[in-house]
């Protein structure tokens, strides 16, 4: 960087490509609204003032899948449903992200054994991101969720790593 | 009017099907593992005739069942042939209720429809349709209302067996 400096007029900064669009993408991942159990109570909780999901940037919950960038599947995912989360987030412009909230999303949970139309994890239908356990979750566990998969977004590249050379 | 004025109601008007009444009592100390029966009492009307019944006690003056509360399925055990059908009436009027239970075989369970006499019972009938793989002859929709449209077997009998995959996502 030490060669960029005084090259320009002012008012104009320098940085990298990777951070500026990282910065972009973690500030304002908008959620779909989408809930299918209990868990979405909560979620709704972490959306509302106490919690403030907008403090992060993510409390624009969109009611459209083509304008969002993460999908939170708070609850139990069964067969019926698997196929339009499957639609849903195929629906989802890139990068697009998901969190599984909840024992049932992440597993099948209290209905592993013997919920006969249970999905046994939503991973099963669609790529998870963050994993959040709990039945539900607290609040504060979706908010640690959601600054996970902001780290996660601030260590990626848009550049692809050069190979190592042994 | 209690269970057994409207048993004796029912049995005055000679209401179609009435097998008899079933009243719960408390377990018998000089019987060996006699454990009673908890419960409501109910009444026991055959299944083929459930509709006719149903008729006599929403018309019936002195019983006015405008009400369908409840219809529902029992299997009781896997090694029993038969499936329960629980029936719940309500009337308003009175301000009595009347529990019915009707006897299914197992191997083809079917029996005519009671949408006619109350309409209540569409989605009752629906569900026990799909979770207990009962036909009910004459019923204006019979499609699944929970499960998938494509699903096999009937989940809450007892001798059903998991799916071990769906549309490609795996059950195991």
């Amino acid at each position: 960087m030490l060669s960029l400096e005084n090259q320009f007029e002012e008012n104009v900064l320098t940085t990298k490509v990777d951070w500026l669009i990282n910065w972009a993408r973690l500030s304002s991942i908008w959620p779909m609204t989408f809930g299918l159990a209990c868990c979405a109570i909560e979620m709704m909780a972490v959306g509302a003032a106490h919690h403030d999901l907008d403090r992060f940037g993510a409390g624009a919950f969109r009611a459209s899948p083509r304008q969002a960038d993460l999908m939170i599947v708070a609850g139990t995912v069964n067969f019926k449903m698997a196929e339009r989360v499957k639609r849903l987030y195929d629906q989802m412009p890139s990068p697009k992200y998901v969190i599984a909230m909840g024992a049932c999303a992440t597993g099948g949970g209290p209905y592993y054994k013997y919920g006969y139309t249970v999905v046994k994890g939503v991973d099963r239908v669609v790529p998870v991101d963050v994993y959040i356990a709990g039945c539900p979750p607290r609040p504060e566990a979706l908010l640690e969720g959601l600054m996970k998969l902001q780290e996660k977004i601030r260590n990626s590249s848009v550049i692809r790593k050069p190979a190592r050379t042994a | 009017m209690d269970f057994q004025a409207i048993h004796d109601r029912l049995r005055a008007v000679a209401a179609p099907g009435l097998v008899g009444a079933d009243l719960p009592r408390k377990p018998d100390p000089k019987v060996k593992k006699d454990k009673g029966r908890a419960g409501d009492p109910f009444v026991i009307v055959e299944a083929q005739r459930l509709v006719e019944f149903l008729e006599v006690c929403r018309d019936d003056d002195r019983l006015k069942f405008e009400q369908l509360v409840d219809l529902s399925a029992t299997d009781p055990a896997k090694d029993d042939a038969q499936l329960w059908i629980n029936v719940q009436l309500l009337s308003l009027k009175f301000r009595h209720r009347l529990a019915i239970k009707c006897l299914l075989p197992k191997a083809a369970p079917s029996m005519p429809s009671t949408v006619p006499v109350y309409r209540a019972s569409q989605w009752h009938e629906r569900e026990c349709a799909e979770m207990f793989g009962i036909t009910f002859v004459g019923h204006p929709d019979p499609r699944n209302i929970l499960l998938p449209d494509d699903w096999v077997g009937s989940p809450l009998r007892k001798d059903y067996e998991f799916p071990k995959e769906y549309h490609g996502i795996s059950c195991e």
